[in-house]
């Protein structure tokens, strides 16, 4: 548990070494702005957040494979992934590390949107239930999409590929599941309709915190990252 | 302390290390050697718990790699060809961030960092930025980190390629140093490199083990024989015939060489020295002479010879 701090610790600090962070924050935080101008910093409007969050969940299709496409990828290539696993530790703490450094990254780079809530509160008096569920979604979508990043970076050293990949299979999550059900007969339509991380998310901007929602991104960012284990312990094999 | 049994690798289709098999007994420092693509580094990459053998066993202080990874790794300083690191780290972040890796608490490696930059000679380096290094300063840091947690078990991939040549003397020094009380495998294809470090060598080739043994030993091993070389200032069929006629010659070669002739002389007996014998016969003759000289087979040449050998049965 210590080594995934470690690691988490060095991947977290790594990213502000990196030209892809700013690159990452700036059009994440102009985006965030515009859409709160945009949305909800309007006459009759109601002092919440909910338009800017379902609208920020979109642009995370496009942020979170950016912060996690060089999480193994990049020591695949450089061969710094030769010295960190020769040392004692477990695949899974690595795994592991990188995601949570990865996690804290992006939970840096949702904080610059609570100036928006301070706007709010300044203007208005926003509840801020909705505000903390909706954050909390955030988080939990983001954990899943960087879940799926990790994946996608372990199985290729090439981080452009990791970056499609990871954007090809989020994207089977949020547009592919949206329209399925209309082709789908209706108890598989249910299914992809379930399977839509949208849909799950659409409790929390709403203030709702339930824990079938829950279950899902937990479940789903688990299953990912065991994935992800699984391809780093294969990869020795080939 | 490493014992290798039968390793095999394969990759897909290609063999990568077929059947080898050596041991380096606590203490030695043991060179690895043999040409580029000879299945080295795949082997240490086996002992080093980086990939499983396909088939065979390789234990290291006694822990199996496959079964006890994890004691295994912690025995283990292991410097990778290339000695990849983070560039966006500073020198002694890495250090701390392996250290902590390896387990060790931070007094210990406040303690071991100060130390091993004095002995590594990283002192003045210690808060650079290890992307801007030089390729030399690089190589101690990886070798820094390898020593970090005091391993009994030293494995160096090639540590010193990219040097230049007062770096390389010193990180053999280095070597040689630490060799006193650690167990070291060292591979390089460089020769000189393991005449002067190494008490022992295992020569492979072609993914096998071609020759095993102390210097000493494959020298002795290697088939051409020791000979004399001298250049005279004489017709080369009258000195072939000359220097043919002494008793304990076996063969002269000569040829003309700006109107000197060289003869190597090989005597009957393999290791005998006659270069008196020659000396006497040339004064004799009342021949001009600017060089005579001893020629001992050297480790190259047995180098050469069994890596060839080894390419052309692979070939055949």
């Amino acid at each position: 548990m210590q080594h995934t701090f470690t690691i988490a610790k060095r991947e977290f600090t790594s990213f502000f070494h990196s030209p892809v962070a700013y690159l990452v924050m700036c059009p994440f935080i102009f985006f965030a702005a515009l859409l709160f101008l945009l949305f909800q910093f309007q006459p009759q409007q109601p002092a919440e957040m909910r338009n800017v969050f379902t609208q920020l969940v979109w642009l995370l299709v496009l942020i979170a494979p950016a912060i996690s496409m060089r999480l193994v990828a990049e020591e695949l290539r450089s061969g710094t992934v030769e010295t960190l696993m020769t040392s004692p530790i477990s695949d899974t703490a690595v795994i592991l590390g990188k995601w949570l450094g990865a996690l804290g990254f992006f939970a840096v780079l949702l904080s610059p949107t609570l100036m928006l809530v301070i706007t709010l509160e300044i203007w208005a008096s926003p509840d801020y239930g909705p505000i903390v569920s909706g954050y909390i979604g955030l988080l939990l979508v983001g954990g899943l999409y960087l879940a799926i990043g990790t994946l996608a970076s372990v199985l290729t050293r090439n981080q452009i590929i990791a970056f499609l990949l990871t954007g090809f299979v989020i994207l089977l999550f949020t547009i592919v599941t949206y329209f399925l059900p209309r082709v789908l007969p209706p108890r598989f339509g249910e299914l992809a309709f379930y399977l839509n991380v949208n849909e799950q998310y659409d409790a929390f901007s709403k203030g709702l915190i339930d824990t079938s929602n829950i279950v899902y991104f937990v479940t789903a960012i688990a299953m990912f990252l065991a994935l992800a284990v699984k391809a780093l312990e294969t990869r020795k094999w080939r | 302390m490493i014992e290798v049994r039968n390793l095999t690798k394969w990759y897909g289709p290609i063999l990568a290390a077929d059947q080898i098999t050596f041991d380096a007994s606590a203490g030695r420092i043991v060179g690895f050697l043999g040409p580029n693509g000879a299945g080295k580094t795949t082997t240490l990459r086996i002992i080093t718990c980086f990939m499983p053998a396909t088939s065979g066993t390789a234990k290291v202080n006694g822990h199996d790699v496959f079964t006890e990874s994890h004691q295994v790794r912690s025995s283990i300083g292991y410097l990778p060809e290339s000695t990849p690191l983070y560039p966006e780290m500073r020198v002694e972040e890495h250090l701390h961030y392996f250290g902590k890796l390896q387990g060790m608490k931070r007094t210990d490696r406040v303690r071991r960092i100060d130390a091993l930059a004095d002995r590594c000679g990283l002192t003045n380096i210690r808060r650079r930025l290890v992307g801007q290094l030089s390729k030399g300063n690089k190589q101690r840091v990886g070798l820094a980190q390898a020593l970090l947690h005091d391993p009994p078990v030293l494995i160096l991939d090639e540590p010193t390629v990219g040097l230049d040549p007062t770096q390389i003397s010193s990180v053999r020094d280095l070597i040689v140093e630490l060799g006193r009380d650690k167990t070291i495998l060292l591979s390089t294809h460089i020769l000189p490199e393991v005449e002067k470090t190494c008490q022992s060598v295992v020569i492979v080739a072609g993914g096998r083990v071609a020759a095993q043994g102390t210097p000493d030993e494959l020298r002795q091993q290697v088939s051409q024989q020791t000979r004399v070389l001298v250049e005279v200032q004489a017709n080369p069929m009258a000195a072939k015939e000359a220097l043919a006629s002494l008793p304990q010659v076996d063969a002269v070669e000569t040829n003309d060489h700006d109107g000197w002739c060289r003869a190597a002389i090989t005597p009957k007996q393999a290791d005998a020295d006659i270069r008196t014998e020659v000396a006497a016969c040339i004064a004799q003759q009342n021949w001009s002479l600017r060089e005579l000289r001893h020629e001992v087979a050297s480790l190259e040449e047995f180098f050469v010879q069994i890596t060839s050998e080894q390419a052309q049965a692979k070939a055949g």
